[in-house]
């Protein structure tokens, strides 16, 4: 920003001269706005260097999306990549888990029907209730049963849903394992007497 | 020279800042009102004018347009007079801007209490309210440029471009996002659909911040800051470069609120790309006010109102940088939907809005009633409560947002979501939202504390209505000596070319933006399985935007494994085709519903579920922070008003058959009763034409249409 060559004007002459008796630093000429005065400071440097630095990402970041259409940044690609690297971990990682629970102690009936619980509570809770009494889904406490009470039964309503009835199929939610643990504990509520039981739905089920 | 007395009048200035006052103590209230009721939803008091959806809304827009607004009018008002050297230009176009504002704010308040919403963030409010807000804009334009054409200083002051800036950008703004077609008189469909209303939306969203929440707050900042310190503005040239920099630049950002949606790809690096070189000339803002104070740093010790300049400067330093950080995409994947945000956008509220807005009160309003302030030692203490309620109100969002962000991503060895039950990462967030809220209630009792204050003041001292002084009128320079000045020092002359220029800077990124989503096919690529909405649907939309569910749900599964493990398929921009508006939403307090609808998906759940779930959330999963909705099941269906939705709609490109309107009604019936009978097979006995069947119905219809076929690519 230059000022003018030419002869200023005579108070703003005056100003011009003005120093800051404070900073030393020369006031810029001619401006006093309701007693406000602006210094002559330059841009600090360093914001310069910002604001080309962030300029320079900016444009270099366009042609990497533009011209190069860079996997990382097309987001559909990024996807993509994303999934495959997922699966792959997954495949090692879930053999790993398979072996170390291959040779690690059995666990007792308390151990897997509280594991059970820790799924239940996760997911089944929703719709049948916190005891098993049933909400919108049917109650798990009393030997009524719309599809069938024996494990395989259970097995195969967790593994595909009931659809038309809006249970989903946890298949891709819960492992085999968890599928196992939750159905034990389903079973071990049998018999028990939570308070605001939902109706008997199904016909009742000899063992 | 001669000099010419006149008076400034300080009456306007007086009552737009006892309005800031007023407006700043309902919208602190209504803040900390939604921070108890997101971890206390029975806190609606069983009334559905209470409920989150309707109240979070009324807070943003109170504290928006009614406290910021009016502290930015009383700004204009006092410091346009003072540096220009002349009287406001009209003390009738003066007492309609501050009655119309006024009113503006009580009828959004009750307007959106009663649930008449756009459903459009900070844009909420319906056709007949917008074109209030144009009429008065105008007026307050018309004064302001009034009083600039008849000034007696030559040149315009820092000040007075950023309100110029300010001006006109909200003007364009305001009007491109509220174009809409009406229905009645408190509802309309906003004009553009989808991913081009979420664009048009957010690009006002951002601007919004930009232009009323920054640029009118840097003006005030360069007049406050150097009239409390007494010190000279740091850089002249700064100002200059920043001035432009920042206008320019700014409105190319918004886009940085839809990063990894289904906008186009090139927007989104727009947004980003845009934000990372705003780092810069916002920090130029920070740097010419702190600098401003360099000599003057023993008198901020002392001096309350320069403690509270300090603070909210150096807030604005930091959520300019934390801005341009929230738009990379890495951070932005983990920080959008969560309190993050919300963390974010509160240390700009909190830190620069409100900070500047109460050290501006304490020093005016003794000023405009010749007297000091009642109490230095309140002010201070208001100082340091207010400090210290932003750090309790921010750190505890932030900590919640990552928490929630990393829990939300979290997958087992054998690949399954470690915390499928979107609740479990709820749950973790109470303890922080208890501690956020103690940070709001610190931040109003600093705010009461002011109010008593002023009231003290105003109490001790009597009014100046005219503020008479005396200047000489403006010089008429020679033409030679015109030409021989800088560019802008000539620019600076010249308000309405200066307004011209400012108005070029500021059209260039949105129309770069907007206008190719229009023009280009490939942006918006379409599906021929998706259809637009049934008549029952649509009624169930409408519903769900006014109830304000939008503010609590998102409807836009992102491209991440994370999402689509949780939700279903990733959203499509072709999906949104005929949704008028977009409800993409912005914050997941609640799970995303953008696949609710999908039978063979992850988040479906049978009508009787939902029903259940409206009427009493907590029964269904006592965890759950969701008020309950109990009227849903009472009020009935507005059948009636159907005809004319579907007539509105295919004004805007929604291909109903021809004449469906005649039909509508009859199919709206048939599907409610419908879902009706198979309410009644679970047992749950309600007549069809309910509200509840409606949003049962658009529940169950999100994000169907696209697995009815295999996806076009």
């Amino acid at each position: 920003m230059h000022t003018t060559d030419d002869k200023p004007i005579k108070d703003q002459e005056d100003i011009h001269q003005e120093v800051d008796d404070v900073t030393q630093i020369k006031y810029f000429g001619g401006h006093e706005y309701d007693g406000i005065k602006e210094l002559d400071n330059p841009l600090p440097p360093w914001l310069k260097y910002v604001f080309y630095v962030t300029i320079i990402i900016s444009i270099s970041y366009m042609i990497l999306l533009v011209v190069f259409k860079d996997d990382g940044i097309i987001q559909k690609k990024e996807y993509s990549k994303e999934m495959v690297a997922a699966r792959a971990k997954t495949e090692v990682e879930s053999k790993a888990e398979e072996a170390k629970a291959a040779t690690a102690a059995p666990l007792t009936q308390d151990q897997i029907k509280a594991a059970g619980k820790v799924v239940y509570d996760k997911i089944c809770i929703v719709c049948h209730g916190k005891f098993g009494e049933g909400l919108v889904g049917p109650n798990f406490t009393d030997d009524y049963w719309i599809n069938g009470g024996r494990p395989e039964d259970l097995l195969k309503i967790i593994n595909e849903g009931v659809i038309d009835k809006g249970m989903l199929s946890y298949r891709s939610q819960l492992n085999k394992t968890q599928i196992n643990h939750v159905i034990a504990y389903i079973l071990s509520l049998q018999g028990t007497n939570p308070p605001n039981p939902k109706a008997q739905q199904g016909v009742k089920f000899v063992k | 020279m001669e000099l010419q007395k006149f008076s400034y009048d300080n009456r306007m200035t007086r009552n737009f800042a006892i309005a800031t006052i007023v407006w700043g103590v309902v919208g602190l209230a209504a803040g900390l009102l939604i921070a108890l009721q997101i971890f206390i939803p029975s806190l609606n008091f069983g009334l559905e004018f209470t409920t989150f959806g309707r109240t979070r809304p009324v807070h943003t827009n109170a504290v928006i347009f009614a406290f910021v607004g009016n502290a930015i009018f009383t700004a204009v008002y006092y410091s346009l007079q003072r540096l220009l050297k002349t009287r406001i230009y009209s003390t009738l176009l003066s007492k309609i801007h501050f009655w119309g504002w006024q009113s503006i704010i009580v009828a959004a308040a009750v307007t959106l209490l009663a649930g008449f919403t756009t459903g459009k963030e900070y844009a909420e409010l319906e056709w007949p309210i917008d074109i209030a807000i144009t009429l008065i804009w105008v007026v307050f334009g018309w004064n302001m440029f009034g009083t600039i054409l008849t000034r007696r200083t030559s040149h315009i002051y820092v000040s007075i471009w950023f309100y110029i800036a300010t001006w006109v950008t909200i003007a364009v703004l305001h009007i491109v996002n509220s174009l809409a077609v009406p229905v009645s008189l408190f509802k309309s469909y906003t004009l553009y659909a989808g991913v081009q209303d979420a664009l048009v939306q957010w690009w006002y969203g951002h601007n919004a911040v930009a232009f009323f929440l920054t640029t009118p707050f840097l003006g005030l900042m360069y007049y406050f800051v150097p009239k409390v310190s007494g010190r000279p503005v740091y850089s002249y040239k700064l100002s200059i470069v920043h001035f432009w920099s920042l206008i320019f630049l700014y409105i190319w950002a918004g886009p940085h609120h839809l990063l990894y949606s289904s906008l186009p790809d090139w927007l989104q690096a727009l947004g980003t790309t845009f934000s990372v070189m705003l780092i810069a000339p916002s920090w130029g803002g920070m740097i010419n006010g702190l600098l401003t104070l360099r000599g003057a740093w023993d008198k901020v010790r002392r001096d309350p109102i320069l403690k509270m300049f300090v603070v909210g400067i150096t807030a604005y330093g930091m959520s300019t940088f934390e801005g341009p950080l929230l738009s990379f995409k890495t951070v932005n994947a983990i920080s959008h939907f969560t309190d993050w945000t919300i963390g974010h956008v509160h240390i700009g509220a909190l830190g620069w809005n409100g900070m500047l807005t109460f050290g501006m009160i304490y020093w005016l309003i003794p000023r405009l009633y010749n007297t000091k302030l009642y109490s230095t030692k309140l002010a201070n203490v208001h100082f340091w409560i207010a400090t210290l309620a932003i750090v309790f109100y921010a750190i505890p969002l932030y900590i919640g947002g990552i928490t929630q962000a990393l829990m939300w991503k979290q997958f087992t060895p054998d690949g399954f979501l470690m915390y499928p039950n979107f609740l479990e990462t709820v749950a973790q967030l109470i303890p922080m939202y208890m501690i956020r809220a103690f940070g709001g209630a610190l931040y109003n009792i600093g705010f009461i504390i002011l109010v008593y204050n002023i009231y003290k003041t105003i109490k001790a001292g009597s009014f100046v209505a005219e503020e008479e002084v005396e200047a000489p009128a403006m010089e008429v320079l020679p033409a030679g000596k015109v030409q021989s000045e800088s560019g802008h020092r000539f620019l600076e002359r010249k308000p309405i070319r200066f307004l011209i220029f400012a108005t070029v800077a500021i059209l260039i990124g949105g129309i770069v933006e907007v206008i190719p989503t229009y023009l280009i096919k490939s942006n918006i690529p379409t599906i021929s399985s998706v259809k637009p909405y049934t008549p029952l649907e649509l009624q169930g939309r409408d519903i769900y935007v006014k109830e304000g569910c939008y503010n609590c749900h998102s409807q836009m599964v992102r491209p991440f494994r994370s999402e689509t493990e949780r939700y279903g398929e990733y959203s499509k921009a072709g999906e949104s085709v005929y949704d008028h508006p977009f409800q993409f939403g912005s914050k997941r307090t609640g799970p995303d519903l953008a696949r609710e609808g999908v039978k063979t998906g992850k988040m479906y759940k049978p009508n009787s579920w939902h029903y259940n779930h409206f009427i009493d959330p907590q029964k269904m999963n006592e965890a759950s922070i969701m008020p309950k909705y109990p009227w849903l099941a009472k009020k009935e269906i507005d059948i009636q008003s159907t005809p004319g939705k579907i007539h509105a709609l295919k004004i805007l490109g929604v291909p109903y058959p021809d004449n469906y309107e005649l039909k509508a009604i009859d199919d709206l019936k048939a599907q409610a009763d419908d879902i009706a009978k198979d309410l009644a097979i679970a047992g749950i006995k309600t007549d069809s034409n309910r509200e509840i069947i409606a949003l049962i119905a658009y529940m169950q219809r999100l994000g169907v249409d696209i697995s009815n076929k295999p996806a076009t690519k």
